[in-house]
Order: C-alpha cells, then sequence, then structure tokens
C-alpha cells in the first residue's frame, strides 16, 4: 500500500486537505497541527485539493476547515470519506441565527 | 522607511510604476487614436452611465476620474462623444477638472469645434503624440515603499488557493501595508461565511459593522433575484477543484488579506483616505474589480489564480488591465506548468513542502519591486485587452 499525505489546517479541523491524488485504500498520513501523525485508509478516491474526514461525522453535524465551519454534512460521512457537494452543504444561513443569539 | 523602488513621481506627491497616455473615454475616437501613437492607451467600457441611475452614472463618472487620477497616468485626453447622453456629471469638462487637481496633464477634445469625427481624431493624435514626447522625458526615481499600491484578486480558486496562494499574497499585503503602503482587496460576495473574521480586524466597531453590512447587503440582494447565491457561487470550477461551499470558498479567499488591521470599507473605485489596507465593497469579477482597484488608485494589481476548472494558458483568463500591470501567482503545480508562461509567479513550493510562507512571500515582496521598478509582467507583453465592466449597484432603465 502506497502512503499519501494530506494536511490539516487547523486544530479544530475535522477535515484534512489531500495535497496528491488519493485512491480508495491508500494510506494517509497527516501531519496534525499539534505535530502529531494521523494514519488513516482512504476510503475511496480523493483527488488533490480536496478533503477527507478525519472523524466520522453525523448527518447535519459541522464540517471545519481553516478553524471555522464550511458548512454541515447532508449524511453521515465516515473516517477516511470524501467530503465535498454530494454530502455538504453551506450553512451560511444558521450561522446568523447563531449570531442573532 | 525603506528606498527600495524606481517610480514616477506625479505632481500630487503620488508614484507611478507605468508612465500612459491615456485616452478617455474608450470608443471609436480613442480606439482610432491609440492605434495611431505608440505610447497611448485606452480602456473600453460598455458601461457609459446611459439610461443608470444617478447613482450609477457617478459610479461610471468615479470610475473614470479614479483612472485618470491613476498614478500610471502620465498625461490624459479626454473626448465628449460618448458625453453626448448629456448626464451632467458625466461632461468631459467636469471630469477633466477633477483629474486635473492632480497637476497632471488634461486636455478635452470638444467634438462640435470640428466639422466630423475624424476632425476629432486627427486632433487626439496630435495632442496624444506630444503627451507621449513628454511623458517619455520623465524619469524614474528611487522612492520609498510607502508608494506602493496595490489591489489583489484570487480566481478560478481551488484548494491550493486557501492553503499556499492566498497566504503568500497576504504575505505581500501586510508587507505593503506595514511598509506604509496601500493594499486593497474586496469581492464581497466571497467574504460571506469569513465577515466575523474580517470585522474583527477592523480598526473601529463601526469599519466592522460596515464590513458584516456589506456581506449581508450582498446576500440579500442575491435573495431578491429569487436565486440562492449558493447556486452561483462557489463556481462548477471552485467545485471541480475540491471546493464545497461559498463558506469555504470565503475562507481561503480572506488569506489573501493578509492579517493587518483594515481602515475602512471603500465603495467601488473609490480612493482611500489614507494608507494601509482597504476592503472594497464590490463584485469578484474580473472584468470589474481590478478597475476598481485601479480607479481607487492601485498601481499594480495581482490575481491569485487556482486551477479548478481550469482552461489552459492564463492567456486565455480576462486580460482587464486598464492602466495598471496584472501580475498572476498561483499554487497550484498543474496550472504553473500548464501557463507557467503567462505566470509571473509561483507559490505552490509552499505546498510542496519546499518553503514556508514566509520565504516564499519574501520572494514574491522582493519581485513585486522589480516590477514596480519596470519589469514586465507577463501580461503585459500581450497586445490584448479585454473590455471592462464598471461595478453598477442599481437596475437599468
Amino acid at each position: 500500500l502506497k502512503s499519501k499525505h494530506a494536511v490539516h489546517l487547523n486544530r479544530k479541523d475535522n477535515v484534512a486537505v489531500a495535497v496528491e491524488d488519493i485512491e480508495a485504500k491508500d494510506l494517509v498520513n497527516i501531519v496534525l497541527t499539534d505535530g502529531s501523525t494521523q494514519s488513516i485508509k482512504a476510503l475511496e478516491t480523493i483527488p488533490f485539493g480536496f478533503k477527507i474526514a478525519l472523524t466520522d461525522i453525523p448527518a447535519a453535524g459541522y464540517i471545519i476547515k481553516y478553524g471555522e465551519i464550511i458548512g454541515k454534512a447532508t449524511s453521515d460521512i465516515e473516517l477516511g470519506a470524501q467530503v465535498h457537494v454530494h454530502n455538504v452543504e453551506g450553512v451560511r444561513a444558521q450561522i446568523e441565527e447563531k449570531k442573532g443569539e | 522607511m525603506i528606498i527600495s523602488f524606481l517610480g514616477y513621481p506625479r505632481p500630487d506627491g503620488s508614484v507611478g510604476i507605468r508612465n500612459h497616455v491615456l485616452v478617455l473615454p474608450g470608443g471609436l475616437i480613442s480606439t482610432k487614436i491609440c492605434e495611431f501613437v505608440n505610447g497611448s492607451h485606452t480602456i473600453i467600457s460598455a458601461d457609459t452611465g446611459l439610461l443608470r441611475t444617478k447613482r450609477d452614472r457617478e459610479i461610471v463618472a468615479r470610475t473614470l476620474v479614479g483612472i485618470g487620477k491613476n498614478p500610471n497616468v502620465a498625461g490624459l485626453i479626454l473626448h465628449d462623444i460618448s458625453a453626448a447622453s448629456g448626464y451632467p456629471e458625466l461632461k468631459p469638462e467636469t471630469l477633466a477638472h477633477r483629474i486635473a487637481e492632480t497637476g497632471k496633464s488634461v486636455e478635452v477634445i470638444t467634438s462640435n469645434q470640428y466639422p466630423n469625427a475624424c476632425k476629432v481624431i486627427e486632433r487626439g493624435i496630435r495632442v496624444a503624440r506630444q503627451m507621449v514626447c513628454d511623458a517619455s522625458s520623465m524619469r524614474r526615481q528611487l522612492v520609498d515603499d510607502s508608494h506602493l499600491a496595490i489591489g489583489v484578486k484570487c480566481g478560478r480558486s481551488d484548494a491550493t488557493s486557501g492553503i499556499a496562494g492566498n497566504p503568500v499574497m497576504g504575505y505581500l499585503v501586510d508587507n505593503v501595508v506595514d511598509a506604509g503602503g496601500i493594499a486593497l482587496f474586496g469581492e464581497t460576495t466571497e467574504i460571506i461565511g469569513a465577515e466575523h473574521l474580517l470585522a474583527k480586524r477592523a480598526i473601529s466597531e463601526q469599519v466592522g459593522q460596515e464590513i458584516i453590512k456589506a456581506a449581508l447587503e450582498t446576500e440579500e440582494k442575491a435573495k431578491s433575484c429569487g436565486e440562492d447565491i449558493r447556486t452561483i457561487n462557489p463556481m462548477p470550477a471552485n467545485i471541480s477543484g475540491g471546493i464545497s461551499t461559498l463558506e469555504e470558498k470565503s475562507l481561503g479567499a480572506i488569506a489573501k488579506a493578509g492579517t493587518s488591521p483594515i481602515q475602512g470599507v471603500l465603495k467601488y473605485a473609490q480612493p482611500p483616505a489614507g494608507k494601509g489596507l482597504y476592503f472594497v465593497d464590490s463584485w469578484p469579477g474580473s472584468l470589474s474589480i481590478l478597475l476598481g482597484f485601479e480607479a481607487a488608485g492601485a498601481t499594480l494589481t495581482l490575481y491569485q489564480l487556482g486551477g479548478g476548472g481550469f482552461l489552459g494558458d492564463t492567456i486565455l483568463f480576462p486580460s482587464p488591465s486598464g492602466v495598471a500591470p496584472l501580475f498572476w501567482t498561483t499554487a497550484n503545480r498543474n496550472t504553473f506548468q500548464l501557463a507557467g508562461e503567462s505566470i509571473d509567479f509561483f507559490s505552490g513550493t509552499v505546498i510542496e513542502g519546499k518553503e514556508t510562507i514566509e520565504q516564499c512571500g519574501e520572494k514574491l515582496c522582493r519581485l513585486v519591486r522589480e516590477v514596480a521598478s519596470g519589469s514586465m509582467c507577463k501580461a503585459e507583453t500581450i497586445k490584448y485587452q479585454d473590455p471592462v465592466e464598471i461595478y453598477r449597484l442599481d437596475h437599468p432603465f
């Protein structure tokens, strides 16, 4: 099995960004922002620049990148799965509601 | 103050990095004058202010005045052919008067003093030739970095933009601001989801509220069209590059604005009142925002290119440079390999682990001084210019 790389941009993030094309079953090494390394198995293809889930993310759970909410899961996302428009949607309206609280 | 680039000092104390003779407004007359006279230049826009609200006509006027005042312009000819609509704010004399405040050479050619358009062109050629000669006798001088004035934009963004391209651009922005210069960024749609982070960087609570307001108004305006903005932006090109939501795009995009305090929110084509970093409430379209930066006084514009849905060479990308050179950067290795002939700077070394953002950013800062001193951007080597779109706020009637 080949070892691939993805980058973790902020300690709060539950996704990492592939910096090379990752194939299903590839072992992905992610250097976390605290310096430790997490190795996960890719469940599917993660093209260069796309996101991989670092934890199981339940449906309606937030996707965090750059330390901020970038959207919420539209279905359960498994650790190692690709995170993109097929399972994420923007949550802008909810962020506004939170601001109003 | 670090004295580090060679620029053209202007009578109003500003410093240009290019030395254009400009003929405005763009159209047949201007085009023919510029075809005949080396070193003269025009900008074509379909937006003449015709049948537009007063607010929009003022934007058109402000843009024309701003482009004329831009320190990269040594001298300017204004003709009145397209002012035949008669709106007072677009009268060439009015525009010329505002531009002449800079002390630069401005000449108005009034068409009714000539029997026909050919004679207007003939007069324009004579004036332009003399202006080009006069401009050529101006010499670059060593000036300090507080005279740098840049406008930054990102486009076709993908994950490489957020990880490296925009942070490296942000390093340059902080560098220019620290040196006492001016940096402008905008693209209001693409701060939605990240506006709270920008607001925290505002110099006052009021400026912070203006940033939030700009984002919310853009969102409301989109909704009033009956279309959720999220179906428009991120564009399919961004999605094919790995960006999933507008919030994700925005969070990557604001990295190009560095970390400096935000001094204020400007309207499109509005010059800043002072030095530092400003947010321009504007539309992200390439043909629009760069012109707005130039009209606000930016003498260099920079475009950070991603690569999602990439078409090929940037030579195919809009080339809307008006009076400021357009400098291309990318952090996408594939984009750089495809389009390297047209890209001025590659920051993908950060992703590849070969350089830090600081190391790569320092290289960009040095190169920007070279370009400010006269080294050509790749885009400047091409004899083509797209028409521009002046950003308007209202419906036409």
